[in-house]
């Protein structure tokens, strides 16, 4: 229950910046996610706040408060490692409670409370296990997370908690984690490379590139008003298509031409941007904004099938435009083979435009 | 086809261990022999040690072991009737070999496992000069400082005490703990130190809960190195020494027999003086055998 900021943090390893200029807070009580590629800078921010990583410049505040001469021991963090840290030398059970002995937690209470996180996270029957190493991957990592969950800090801190369990358990562990910050009125702040974890966990979810954040805001604005290219790619399976072209404006309409196609990207008083007579852009369309065998509308095209790769509810297709391979998702069972002439459609309201060379949104 | 080829492979494969494991045979008997051969002389008379062709089975005599420790009627003796004091005083040795050896390897071990903490995790500033300065004292021949090491431990009243030959083992041998230690420390991930420092521990708690225990194989190798070092130290404990702090090696150097060398009893000192060592490097051997592997669940950066 403790609200996070962090002001303008800066950390390099070995004279490489990985962190570059992050500011970010997190309301009292809520869930956040830093959602980004390996490499991004999530595992550092998270151990910055832990104070596991001494921040090179920048703040970190609890409550108002700046902790960052506060050391680790005292700051009351739990921190799920995406490494698991396991303690190699100590039981299963003595890993668990090793946060509470720390703590000086009664001993009937802790054993009360591992017990009670073991039997959650389904794994009791491994408490009297002598030698972590043993365990298979996604064990280790439940007991890993079990010492994160059974303490009550102020902030939890979890860093891609879940990406080695199986789909089951993955779904259970998403509400548990809801559950903790309805119910507990807990801070999370959550890593993960994964948009839909990020989307279906978070109210605000943070995009990292490169050490620093690229929008921070919540999934329904991520999905429909991305910053720039990077965003648009990252989230949304499958990724959002991409065309390159140049705009022609046709009365107030904005057309795209694209190696042979036109289509129709939008109207020019929707942009508060200057976009200019050939002018050349990126535009982007999602996949589920693609209709098959349309009635009439927006951007009737001929395509050919290349893939039809059905997915339970859904057919993910890769089509042949002429100047580009796209992808397209229809309900339902599609049956497609290669090569296969269809139409398509795609709405006029879903593209976006990007700036060609440095990937921003025109807006 | 599979079953043919495998039955062609087996008696290569055996072939091949056959040859492996005598190979393995000759040089364990080519390295232990001499030790063999100490041990089987410290159970022979002087003429069984000396009998052509060496003689490879015979009655032993416990003759030797009793002459350490006890006084003894030489052959001398017998025929003079005279009485002479020639008890070696090797428990007295011992003692000291066993004093300053302890001590050496206590001292040096945990100040340089500290120090090779600190170096490993919190990286001073100038970490690689110290640690390249360290190891430099360790650069010149140790004859080379023999002899101002000598006066100087004359002048400063450090010359035949306990704590004057410690120091200097603990200074010649903190190099190699700092070293060592500082490797294994190097190998364990980062990750599970800050796991605890998160869970609440302290940092000398995570020093001795956490980061100690993933160095165990670590910390017997380099105990079991030094003690190597010191339990056999020569040079400075014969210059720095007189009978009241010498230690076994030099002891062994200075031993005669009443007539020429009594190699015997040399052998049965020896004997005595490496068992210790022996039966410690076997103790240890049993933790380095524990695996390299241990410690590491999930490699970390």
């Amino acid at each position: 229950m403790t609200r996070v900021e962090i002001r303008e943090l800066k950390k390099s390893f070995n004279s490489v910046q990985v962190v570059k200029g992050v500011s970010l807070e997190v309301e009292d009580g809520s869930f956040t996610a830093l959602l980004g590629p390996t490499g991004a800078g999530k595992t550092t921010i998270l151990k910055c706040i832990a104070g596991a990583e001494r921040p090179d410049e920048g703040e970190i505040l609890f409550d108002g408060e700046v902790v960052n001469d506060v050391p680790p021991w005292k700051r009351n963090v739990a921190l799920f490692f995406q490494t698991y840290a396991l303690y190699p030398h100590m039981s299963v059970y003595d890993n668990i409670s090793y946060p509470l002995r720390e703590h000086k937690v009664r001993r009937e209470e802790m054993e009360v409370r591992v017990r009670r996180v073991a039997e959650k996270l389904r794994i009791a029957y491994l408490l009297d296990r002598k030698d972590p190493s043993t365990l298979s991957g996604g064990e280790m990592q439940r007991v890993a997370l079990a010492r994160t969950l059974v303490r009550e800090p102020r902030v939890f801190l979890l860093d891609e908690p879940i990406s080695n369990l199986d789909a089951k358990l993955r779904e259970e562990m998403r509400l548990e984690f809801k559950r903790i910050q309805r119910e507990l009125k807990q801070t999370i702040i959550y890593a993960t490379p994964d948009f839909v974890e990020a989307f279906s966990l978070a109210q605000k979810v943070a995009v990292i590139r490169d050490g620093k954040i690229v929008q921070y805001d919540t999934p329904s604005n991520l999905m429909r008003r991305p910053k720039d290219k990077f965003v648009a790619t990252f989230i949304g399976a499958p990724t959002i298509n991409i065309l390159r072209g140049r705009l022609k404006r046709e009365g107030g309409r904005l057309i795209l031409l694209c190696g042979g196609i036109s289509l129709h990207v939008g109207n020019e008083g929707g942009y508060t941007s200057r976009i200019e007579e050939g002018q050349e852009v990126e535009v982007g369309f999602r996949p589920q904004s693609v209709t098959l065998q349309p009635s009439g509308g927006d951007n009737v095209l001929g395509a050919r099938i290349l893939s039809a790769e059905f997915m339970g509810h859904e057919t993910i297709l890769t089509l042949d435009i002429g100047p580009s391979e796209i992808r397209a998702v229809v309900k339902g069972v599609a049956r497609y083979s290669y090569g296969d002439e269809v139409r398509i459609g795609i709405e006029r309201d879903a593209f976006l435009l990007f700036d060609a060379e440095k990937g921003e949104v025109l807006r | 086809m599979t079953s043919n080829n495998r039955g062609r492979r087996r008696p290569k494969r055996l072939l091949k261990s056959l040859a492996i494991y005598s190979a393995t045979t000759v040089a364990v008997v080519f390295f232990m022999f001499p030790i063999f051969w100490l041990i089987a002389t410290a159970f022979k008379t002087r003429a069984q040690a000396f009998s052509t062709p060496p003689l490879f089975v015979w009655e032993p005599t416990f003759r030797n072991f009793i002459d350490i420790f006890l006084k003894r009627q030489t052959e001398i003796e017998a025929i003079t009737g005279q009485e002479i004091e020639l008890a070696t005083g090797a428990e007295l040795f011992f003692y000291n070999s066993f004093i300053v050896t302890l001590s050496s390897i206590l001292i040096a071990t945990f100040i340089g496992t500290l120090a090779a903490y600190s170096f490993s995790r919190y990286r001073p500033l100038g970490t690689n000069t110290m640690m390249f300065f360290i190891l430099s004292t360790r650069m010149l021949p140790a004859i080379v400082v023999a002899i101002p090491i000598y006066f100087f431990y004359r002048a400063v009243g450090l010359y035949n005490t306990y704590p004057g030959l410690i120091m200097l083992y603990v200074m010649f041998n903190l190099p190699f703990a700092v070293w060592m230690m500082k490797s294994f420390f190097d190998e364990i991930p980062r990750d599970i130190e800050q796991a605890a420092l998160v869970d609440g521990s302290t940092p000398w708690r995570v020093f001795y809960k956490v980061a100690i225990p993933q160095v165990y194989v670590g910390l017997g190798a380099t105990i079991g190195f030094l003690t190597i070092n010191i339990w056999n130290e020569f040079l400075f404990a014969l210059l720095l020494t007189e009978r009241s702090t010498r230690t076994i090696p030099v002891m062994i150097a200075g031993t005669r027999g009443e007539v020429g060398i009594n190699w015997g009893l040399i052998a049965a000192i020896e004997t005595l003086y490496v068992l210790p060592a022996l039966v410690l490097i076997f103790i240890l051997q049993r933790y380095l055998l524990r695996g390299m592997t241990f410690g590491t669940v999930r490699g970390a950066k």
